[in-house]
């Protein structure tokens, strides 16, 4: 693979990596409806931080599917 | 480029540490049953039967969440195996091991099980006809969707785990390379990898432990709920 193909993959892998950007917004969303949650039911606080932990860790799968892209594109078309 | 000419029958390294993995649960859960075998059921539990019992609760609490009490006697055992064996092999990165989960044949099979359980709850609830007829729902040429639908929670969970395992090994991999690299320069220690010892338990504590046990989690939250939908309201 020329110079040019080892660079466009560079290129590919940042671009995928861009899957980041919506999930960051998506985890601040569900941070911030947990936090609203805890504010109007405090007593519950307990079963809201393992809802946040698990609709925050399921919201970032999408990251890691753009990360799993990059690292294929760096590692296999090297 | 993948070097495809030289291909040979060879065992992938993950086939270690798995056979590491089962032994030493077997042997663990071996003591543990000997022990409750004995132990007096009227007093008190302590030391492993203590450990075994709490795990049971726990698991079967959560099961009994998702599933509602009937079903949640068949599925526990398999649920409590899942978590047990997944905690085991993410946590395995700790110890220099090549987590079991970082393969993606491992983490395939694992879904695969639930995927075949999901489906198989759904033809004992509904009938083979019933299920047949659920991909026709609400009208024939949605079967495309409902295909595509059933096969998607196979595909995320599988690859989900297997992201976070990966991404985060190889993460690590960089960190130490880079702080090799750093330390280079460093005069007197020479290639002692000294940087790396003061950043890496951080990342390793973030990778390997939190975010090991929140798949795990996950993974098994989700098991959980996928059977319970598809089983009849109490």
């Amino acid at each position: 693979m020329g110079d040019i193909g080892r660079g466009l993959v560079a290129i590919g892998a940042g671009l995928a990596v861009l899957t980041g950007m919506m999930t960051g917004l998506g985890q601040g969303y569900v941070a911030g409806k947990a936090v609203e949650a805890v504010g109007r039911n405090p007593e519950a606080e307990n079963k809201i931080r393992s809802m946040l932990i698990l609709g925050a860790a399921i919201a970032e799968t999408c990251a890691i599917y753009g990360m799993l892209i990059a690292f294929l594109l760096i590692f296999v078309f090297n | 480029m993948l070097n495809n000419s030289d291909k040979v029958i060879s065992l992938q390294i993950e086939v270690f540490s798995i056979i590491i993995i089962t032994s030493v649960l077997l042997l663990f859960l071996f003591l543990i049953g000997r022990a409750i075998k004995k132990s007096d059921p009227l007093a008190k539990p302590k030391g492993l039967v203590l450990i075994g019992m709490i795990y049971y609760q726990m698991m079967s609490g959560l099961t009994k969440d998702n599933m509602g009490a009937k079903a949640a006697v068949k599925f526990a055992p398999y649920i409590a195996t899942l978590a047990l064996y997944m905690a085991v092999s993410n946590l395995l990165g700790l110890l220099g091991f090549n987590q079991p989960t970082g393969n993606y044949s491992v983490t395939l099979a694992l879904a695969l099980i639930t995927f075949v359980l999901i489906q198989y709850t759904k033809i004992k609830v509904n009938g083979f006809g019933g299920y047949a007829k659920g991909f026709f729902e609400p009208f024939p040429p949605f079967v495309i969707m409902n295909v595509f639908g059933t096969l998607a929670p196979l595909i995320s969970m599988s690859l989900r785990l297997f992201g976070n395992i990966t991404s985060g090994g190889t993460i690590m991999m960089l960190v130490y390379i880079f702080t090799e690299w750093l330390s280079g320069f460093i005069p007197l220690i020479g290639g002692f990898n000294f940087i790396g010892i003061v950043v890496a338990p951080a990342l390793h504590a973030y990778f390997d432990v939190f975010s090991g046990l929140i798949q795990t989690y996950i993974f098994i939250m989700l098991t959980t709920i996928f059977i319970g939908n598809e089983l009849p309201q109490e």
